[in-house]
């Protein structure tokens, strides 16, 4: 019915804009991935249903968006078929509307209806966002209201329910935000400030809140609590800006909530007692982050405290689902395929971080980046560390070399819940060696060597991409276990090659890709939310464009 | 706007926090009446899982809690069930388990279970559901439904020609039109090995109600067409010990398990379950 009633308004608009001779502008985007499954028992690339009899196993998304006579209506199909991304090692297919919004700007006043992406902050208590790599999509169906008192400030509150799939979770949230600017000190030399606060209220549906009791039930009097149907949360945030520095700050606290803490040990009846369990407890997340840039320098420094801020629209879901917040990771988000390998996910439970990133221009040509992150938990478990650095020389517009080497620290047993794994330490040399033969061809070739005693042992990482602009690129690359140190199917010690073969072709805003792709299991990560993906074996084609 | 509306807006969200006081549900036990169900945990574990011990202990919680109503059953299929590398000495999996696995997904990880193979109209989790913490609610919920057959059973075991010979008799309390499978497990209790559990490894665990085979399709065999009430049906099925197992059963531990349920590709409501040791 909200579906039909959508193409009403939008047959409406159009309509409308026939008799006001007033332009509306469409815009749109396209992406699918269309993926082929090779059964591949060597690299463990077996035992899903699409290895083992579908095959085949794809996604599309098409964006369209209108604006017209101040508003803005859009809609999204999108369709899995045989999709391995809601779960890596299932098949999951749905078709339909995944999403309709409708905005409306009348003077000052901002409505807005349908599935909804925003953010308070940094993200601490609310963002509802999209990112499809890891099948999230934590829009708010809802209502949302915003009203600009003057250009520099706003007040915004929103109601509603959060997407799931193509459906809803039952439980309702609603929030407010409020932002501002303001300039202080003298003209020439201002200082400036960006506060805002911000409120999340999250209510659980009684089916939610009969789960609950369902679990609570089940434990023994000493991990009993009395659950509340309520839980808030805020957050108070500012960006101070003076000069050459820039200092951002939030602190988010939420009131008491339930939530499963995997590592609270719970009580048992009979045998030895188990970890994890749904505990009650207040969480706060303390964050910082100073900037500082002048001439060749940049320097940022960030900080950050996390305990028991995880927050779900309903306690009894896990893994990726029901998130209503984002914790942001301080680590350095590497690209590079070796240096990605072991990327840690923020810790929601308990997280102490910092991080630093140093960044010096000697001259046109060269440039130096040093970036050191270090995260434990609060009581001081080692979780993650790396020390980072870079090196970029540029040879006029000819050719171009980036070389670094990382040095990571990762915990398995928290980050993969692995069992008796010793903390993985890897050293990763790598080489970026760009060459522009002439505007139109170029080559680039990486080399990447990870020296590791831990998990899977060392790995030797090289690829060529020949660029043929402006439509072509052809890559090959291959990710070699070099020294293995886990055995395979048959119990082997075997040195095992990953190749990748691709071939890109670009016409404007399309972009068009072909690989033949064998993938070492590992952790895909996306802004700090990760999750362990298997193997994969087999060809993909991705393609995108907008319009 | 200024700095001043600002704090009045701070102190009106102070306020509205302050002022929530919610009256907040008890938590109560509900009163199970003894109707005759016995209901079936079919649980999806594995010896490489780090999480399972959770289950097991979420298992042996309901069948302490609900003695002789519930049945249990330990799928080791393929996920996570590889032998602990250099600890196991034994490896739990085998083709029914992998087939029942299979055929209980979507689900999301493990421990997951199944009660009575009831549908959970869930997009990611159809028969077996990852929150222990819910297991005991599904079990407490199955057996408050109406009670609709009695399966009465008897196990002989002859340890001469290593057979289990079982009988059973279902006899429907009511009407039960469509068509109707029987399930038959073997499983085998107090096996101590290696278990991994959170961080580490257990050598010295003790794995329950492990499935070693069925006597019958993973799917069930065929019990009978449109079942009228009182009309019993009865089986007698022969279960000749595999070679191979003979020397790695322990009978006196085995237990043999029934289900019937309605005759699907899918997996469908158990409708009663039995059990009885093989010895």
């Amino acid at each position: 019915m909200i579906r039909i009633l959508f193409v009403l308004i939008l047959i409406g608009l159009i309509d409308r804009q026939g008799l006001s001779q007033e332009k509306g502008v469409f815009s749109g985007a396209f992406e699918t991935n269309a993926n082929i499954f090779l059964r591949d028992s060597s690299i463990n690339a077996i035992s899903t249903p699409q290895y083992d009899h579908q095959f085949y196993g794809g996604e599309a998304w098409l964006n369209l968006n209108y604006k017209i006579q101040g508003f803005t209506i859009g809609t999204r199909f999108d369709m899995y078929h045989n999709s391995n991304l809601r779960n890596p090692r299932d098949s999951y297919s749905g078709t339909g509307i995944g999403r309709w919004y409708i905005k409306k700007a009348i003077n000052k006043l901002e409505i807005s209806a349908g599935y909804l992406y925003d953010q308070i902050g940094s993200g601490f208590i609310y963002r509802a966002f999209e990112t499809r790599p890891l099948f999230i999509d934590n829009a708010l169906y809802g209502v949302s209201l915003r009203y600009n008192f003057t250009d520099l400030w706003h007040i915004m509150a929103f109601s509603g329910k959060q997407k799931n799939a193509f459906d809803t979770y039952s439980g309702n949230l609603k929030g407010i935000r409020a932002e501002g600017f303001i300039t202080l000190g003298s003209e020439t030399s201002p200082l400036t400030l960006a506060p805002g606060i911000g409120f999340v209220g999250k209510t659980l549906s009684d089916e939610y809140m009969n789960g609950v009791i369902d679990v609570i039930r089940s434990y023994q009097d000493a991990d009993r609590f009395k659950p509340s149907y309520n839980t808030y949360a805020s957050t108070l945030y500012n960006t101070l800006s003076y000069k050459n520095f820039r200092l951002y700050t939030e602190v988010a606290l939420k009131s008491k909530d339930v939530f499963f803490n995997p590592f609270a040990e719970k009580t048992e009846l009979v045998g030895s007692n188990t970890i994890g369990k749904l505990v009650a407890a207040k969480g706060s997340v303390f964050y910082g982050s100073l900037s500082f840039a002048q001439g060749k320098w940049g320097i940022t420094a960030e900080a950050k405290r996390t305990e028991n801020f995880s927050f779900r629209v309903d306690p009894n879901l896990s893994l990726l689902r029901g998130l209503i917040n984002y914790l942001t990771p301080l680590n350095k988000q590497n690209t590079y395929r070796l240096t990605a390998r072991y990327s840690p996910a923020a810790q929601d439970i308990s997280e102490m971080a910092y991080a630093i990133d140093v960044r010096y221009k000697f001259n046109k040509a060269l440039s130096a980046n040093v970036n050191y992150s270090d995260i434990k938990t609060i009581k001081g478990e080692r979780l993650f560390q790396e020390i980072f650095s870079e090196v970029i020389y540029k040879m006029k517009r000819k050719w171009q070399l980036t070389s670094g080497i990382q040095f990571v620290t990762y915990n398995q047993k928290i980050y993969e819940t692995k069992a008796e794994v010793p903390l993985v330490k890897t050293v990763t040399p790598y080489v970026d060696f760009l060459y522009r033969f002439d505007p139109k061809k170029s080559l680039r070739t990486e080399f990447q060597y990870m020296s590791t005693k831990q998990d899977y042992g060392s790995w030797l990482f090289g690829l060529a991409e020949f660029n043929l602009a402006p439509n072509w690129s052809f890559e090959a690359s291959g990710m070699y276990n070099i020294i293995p140190k886990k055995k395979n199917s048959k119990g082997e010690l075997e040195k095992t090659l990953y190749p990748t073969l691709g071939i890109v072709f670009f016409n404007e805003a399309q972009r068009y890709s072909l690989r033949y792709v064998k993938q070492v299991e590992g952790v895909v990560c996306s802004g700090g939310i990760c999750r362990l993906e298997p193997a994969f074996s087999g060809i993909r084609f991705a393609m995108n464009t907008t319009f | 706007m200024t700095m001043r509306n600002i704090n009045i807006l701070f102190i009106l969200f102070l306020f509205f926090l302050a002022s929530c006081n919610e009256i907040c549900p008890e938590i109560t036990d509900p009163v199970i009446e003894d109707n005759g169900n016995v209901v079936l945990i079919e649980e999806l574990t594995g010896a490489s899982c780090p999480n399972c011990p959770k289950g097991t202990a979420a298992v042996k919680a309901i069948l302490d809690k609900f003695p002789g109503k519930v049945a249990a059953i330990g799928i080791h299929g393929k996920f996570l069930c590889e032998p602990v590398k250099n600890r196991s000495k034994y490896d739990f999996r085998n083709e029914k388990a992998k087939n029942l696995e299979e055929w209980f997904l979507p689900w999301l990880g493990k421990p997951a279970a199944a009660f009575n193979r009831i549908d959970q109209n869930s997009t990611d989790e159809k028969y077996a559901i990852f929150a222990t913490g819910l297991w005991q609610s599904q079990v407490e919920a199955e057996l408050q439904k109406e009670h609709v057959m009695n399966i009465l059973m008897d196990v002989k075991y002859d340890e001469t020609n290593h057979v289990a010979n079982i009988d059973f008799t279902a006899i429907p309390l009511k009407d039960l039109p469509g068509e109707y499978n029987y399930s038959i497990f073997l499983t085998e209790s107090h096996i101590i090995d290696a278990q991994t559990n959170g961080s580490v490894i257990i050598d010295d665990f003790e794995h329950n109600h492990v499935l070693r085979d069925m006597a019958t399709n993973f799917q069930g065999d065929f019990l009978g067409n449109n079942l009228v009430k009182n009309n019993i049906i009865k089986k007698s099925i022969p279960y000749p010990f595999p070679k191979e197992s003979i020397d790695l059963w322990n009978p006196d531990n085995m237990e043999v398990v029934i289900a019937i349920h309605p005759n699907s590709t899918t997996p469908s409501r158990v409708i009663q379950c039995a059990f009885k040791h093989l010895k």
